[in-house]
């Protein structure tokens, strides 16, 4: 398959970079536009960005689909616990200045939206994988001529 | 951490942070066990809570800390901790009963996602009932409903005429969510906040275009959620074709949130100062009465036991509707607990016909042939519900149909007294389509056809909770008191937010 | 423009420049939106919704609510457009003609819904107000307070992630669910087992090209290959 010899170096380029970048939307929403949410959709996007080059089989050898729901799994659930360590230092549910009582600049804050952040970032991007997965994996391989 | 100070967060934050861990578990029986301890857990959970709030009243809870309205919180009074309470009740009742139906049903290994699905089911139905936010309800409804209709869905393995049923669904449900944000929003723009006792004061005196066009599309909305009378066309097929237990489970509790988001829009958020309101009441009425007929006679003829229930269920929202649209204390009341009692009577009917599948392989009227002399306990259980639905005294549809007629001819108008009638006569289309179905289980077993064949008792556990489900019926049918209680303040406080008692 | 003198006393949104442009965006929406309905070939349809999801992102940028359209571009123009392709090729390539039944009720509400939508336009606070409720009561709170209380600059953060960060929870269960559902749905186990599928229907309608497929074998399996009903895997 030497077709789609441009895109496929372009891909290649691009991959990285954009996985830089949903990085960078994902710790500076704090600072400015972005989150988990935007984050996790453009980490996604890198690798159905991959897929869409190099075919589903490629792309599900380095991001096998077997790991996906343990990373839903853990997303939803570092976001959920986040709200149940509020409870056990003795705040409300998402309750994050008890995780730094003694902050004065609202350490506890930070601290908690980083967290929940991370928990969506990892939960949507995992989410918007299984769904390609299993979108694109049923058809055996797109033809050029069904474009 | 204060047990008693957290306590109304738990029960969401438990099944919410019990459900993805269910995914990860191994196929079979393990995730099924786990749904069943967390349902179990949040209802007792749910109890306390329900006890609490009968002792202190009102309990306030912030989310993150957050008062209102800047932040989302908790709002629970009796009308939220009596939903609560029924939403868990069932699910710890129905969660058990599941097991065997779902390793029929479902293949084995897709039980971990449906044990999840069904966890997260349960986690926005509580979500929905205990907040006090506007928005918040939007998102947890959203979370039930998305989990509801893959639930549906899974049915497919059985029929796949549930993939038709779950799409429908899918589509008149998203209709309605999107109605009731779009009325959230309007809301937000007249007012500028989402907390619902916040918009209650700040709606005061508004009476513009902006407000009636946002109450317009909430009702819509929620009508749609509640299958309210000519939006009921996803109700039946989806009931049909769903899983048995995920019908028994959302026969009981997904329209009974509908119902008392409903009227929590209606007399918490707007309440009478908003003039509109009594045009809608009206709506209610005639929308209630033409359902109770309406979808009882669709029921008459249908010779599917689970579609014949589901028309039932459209007929019985017409009730709860007629109840609400009285506008009065004991109205209210009444669509409560008939809210909580025909809860009882379809989660048992419902369980009974799951049984029947279960054994049979199908729930047409012509499976249930002979069924007294096969299936003596299962078929005691439907006669015993299917006279609680027709409202014998002893049930709890009795108890539910004599406080619904009390309070429609103690509020006394033409309208009334003539619903009041309408009332009794629909329910004797109730002991029509009841009828059928008890003639043709004390038929002779069959002897030829599909349904000819020895079949094995079902499984103790099914028997054994559908006799809690039937007993519960029965029980509540003699103790009515605590429930009329609870409803009865409930309604009071509901409708007393413009009184200013009840803060 | 004869009045400058109101323009300077009152705030007024076609004063500003920006209101033009947003008016552009606003008219190649619906522009957008036409040619989506009258269009049959469902590629073209997903490819116009990608354009008015991006046409959207701007618009909200405009509107200097530039979170929002950072994720309608991400999600709505960039995913969305994945899947409904992904989803496009396991069934049809073109609409198929609709039945006339219902179109005359559809029509009604259709009618109705937009006319409440206007309705409700005609009391809403003018567009821009710094005193209307939505500007002035929890808004401006958020504004005030997230400086102090969390000392972060994004404010959409903070309200998303604290004060509201409940929602946002509820928020990844739907995405969460969303994807539970797929994977039920179309996964392992499914009705289907998994496997992949080529339903006839998608090939109506593009003959010469189903001519041109039947030739080939369906040699790969897809990635993935699971046993239809088996609970071994």
């Amino acid at each position: 398959m030497m077709g789609h010899l441009i895109l496929r170096v372009v891909i290649k380029l691009l991959f990285a970079p954009i996985l830089l970048f949903g990085l960078y939307v994902q710790f500076h929403g704090d600072y400015g536009p972005g989150g988990g949410f935007q984050a996790g959709v453009i980490f996604a996007s890198a690798f159905i960005l991959f897929a869409l080059g190099f075919g589903i089989k490629e792309t599900q050898k380095r991001l096998p689909p077997t790991v996906l729901p343990f990373f839903m799994v853990f997303g939803l659930l570092l976001y959920a616990l986040t709200g149940v360590l509020g409870l056990f230092m003795g705040g409300n549910f998402l309750d994050y200045y008890v995780l730094a009582p003694d902050s004065h600049h609202n350490a506890g804050q930070h601290i908690g939206i980083l967290l929940v952040e991370f928990g969506v970032g990892v939960a949507v991007f995992s989410a918007m994988m299984t769904i390609f997965y299993f979108f694109a994996g049923r058809e055996p391989e797109i033809h050029d001529a069904d474009w | 951490m204060d047990f008693f100070a957290q306590l109304p967060a738990l029960p969401v934050v438990v099944p919410f942070v019990a459900a993805p861990l269910a995914l990860l578990m191994p196929p079979g029986r393990m995730p099924w066990l786990w749904a069943t301890l967390v349902s179990w857990v949040s209802f007792g959970l749910s109890l306390l809570l329900l006890e609490q709030v009968w002792i202190n009243g009102p309990i306030t809870y912030a989310m993150g800390g957050w008062a209102a309205p800047l932040g989302i919180i908790y709002y629970i009074d009796l009308a939220n901790a009596l939903v609560l309470s029924l939403v868990t009740g069932i699910a710890a009742v129905v969660f058990p009963y599941a097991y065997n139906s779902v390793r029929d049903e479902i293949n084995h290994s897709q039980t971990p996602g449906f044990y999840t699905a069904l966890l997260l089911c349960l986690a926005g139905l509580t979500g929905v009932t205990m907040t006090g936010d506007a928005f918040n309800v939007f998102v947890f409804l959203e979370v039930s409903s998305l989990a509801t209709y893959t639930l549906v869905a899974m049915g497919a393995g059985r029929d796949r005429r549930a993939l038709t049923a779950a799409f429908n669904y899918l589509v008149m449900g998203t209709i309605g969510a999107t109605f009731f944000v779009i009325g959230i929003g309007l809301l937000y723009q007249a007012t500028g906040t989402l907390n619902m006792l916040d918009l209650h004061e700040r709606l005061a005196g508004q009476d513009n275009r902006l407000v009636k066009a946002a109450f317009a599309f909430i009702i819509t909305g929620l009508g749609l959620k509640l299958a309210m009378l000519p939006l009921h066309l996803w109700l039946p097929p989806a009931y049909t074709y769903a899983p048995s237990a995920i019908t028994a489970f959302l026969a009981a509790t997904a329209t009974k949130v509908a119902v008392y988001i409903m009227l929590r829009f209606l007399f918490t958020v707007f309440g009478f100062d908003f003039p509109f309101l009594r045009v809608a009441l009206d709506f209610f009425l005639v929308l209630g009465i033409a359902g109770m007929f309406i979808a009882s006679l669709a029921a008459v003829f249908q010779d599917d036991v689970k579609m014949l229930l589901a028309y039932s269920s459209v007929a019985q929202i017409g009730y709860m509707l007629l109840g609400i649209s009285l506008g009065t204390v004991d109205g209210v009341a009444a669509s409560l607990i008939h809210v909580v009692n025909h809860a009882f009577i379809k989660a048992a009917l419902f369980m009974a016909v799951g049984i029947v599948v279960l054994r049979l392989g199908s729930h047409q009227l012509r499976a249930f042939q002979g069924l007294a002399t096969r299936m003596p306990w299962t078929s005691w259980g439907i006669v015993v519900a299917g006279l609680s639905l027709v409202g014998v005294p002893a049930t709890v549809g009795f108890v539910s149909k004599y406080a619904l007629l009390s309070a429609v001819f103690a509020k006394g108008g033409t309208m009334e007294i003539i619903a009041g009638f309408l009332i009794l006569a629909s329910s004797l289309l109730a002991v029509v389509y009841m009828m059928r179905i008890i003639k043709v289980m004390l038929e002779p077993v069959p002897t030829e056809g599909p349904f000819a064949r020895n079949i094995a008792a079902p499984p103790l556990m099914m028997r054994l909770m559908l006799w809690i489900m039937v007993g519960a019926n029965i029980y509540f049918g003699l103790q009515a008191q605590p429930v009329i209680a609870i409803a009865q303040k409930a309604a009071a406080t509901l409708l007393g937010v413009d009184s200013g008692e009840a803060f | 423009m004869n009045d400058p003198v109101s323009f300077a006393t009152e705030f007024h949104p076609s004063s500003s420049p920006i209101f033009f442009v947003e008016l552009a965006i606003l008219t190649l929406l619906v522009i957008t939106s036409i040619a989506m309905l009258r269009m049959r070939r469902l590629f073209g349809v997903v490819m116009l919704s990608g354009i008015y999801s991006f046409l959207s992102a701007a618009f909200f940028v405009a509107l200097d609510a530039v979170d929002v359209a950072f994720t309608e571009a991400a999600v709505g123009a960039g995913i969305s457009t994945v899947l409904m392709l992904s989803a496009m090729l396991l069934t049809a390539r073109r609409e198929k003609p609709y039945a006339p039944g219902h179109a005359a009720l559809a029509a009604v509400v259709c009618v109705i819904v937009g006319g409440a939508l206007i309705y409700a336009t005609l009391d809403a606070p003018p567009y821009g107000d710094a005193a209307a409720p939505a500007n002035s009561y929890v808004g401006q709170a958020y504004v005030d307070r997230s400086v102090v209380e969390i000392s972060m600059p994004n404010i959409v953060t903070t309200v998303l992630a604290s004060y509201r960060s409940f929602d946002t929870m509820g928020e990844v269960a739907v995405i969460f669910t969303a994807a539970l559902a797929v994977m039920l749905l179309l996964g392992i186990g499914s009705d289907r087992g998994g496997k992949e599928v080529r339903d006839v229907p998608r090939l109506v309608g593009r003959e010469e090209e189903a001519q041109d497929l039947s030739g080939k074998p369906n040699l790969d399996d897809g990635g993935k290959a699971p046993s239809p009903k088996g609970g071994a895997s």
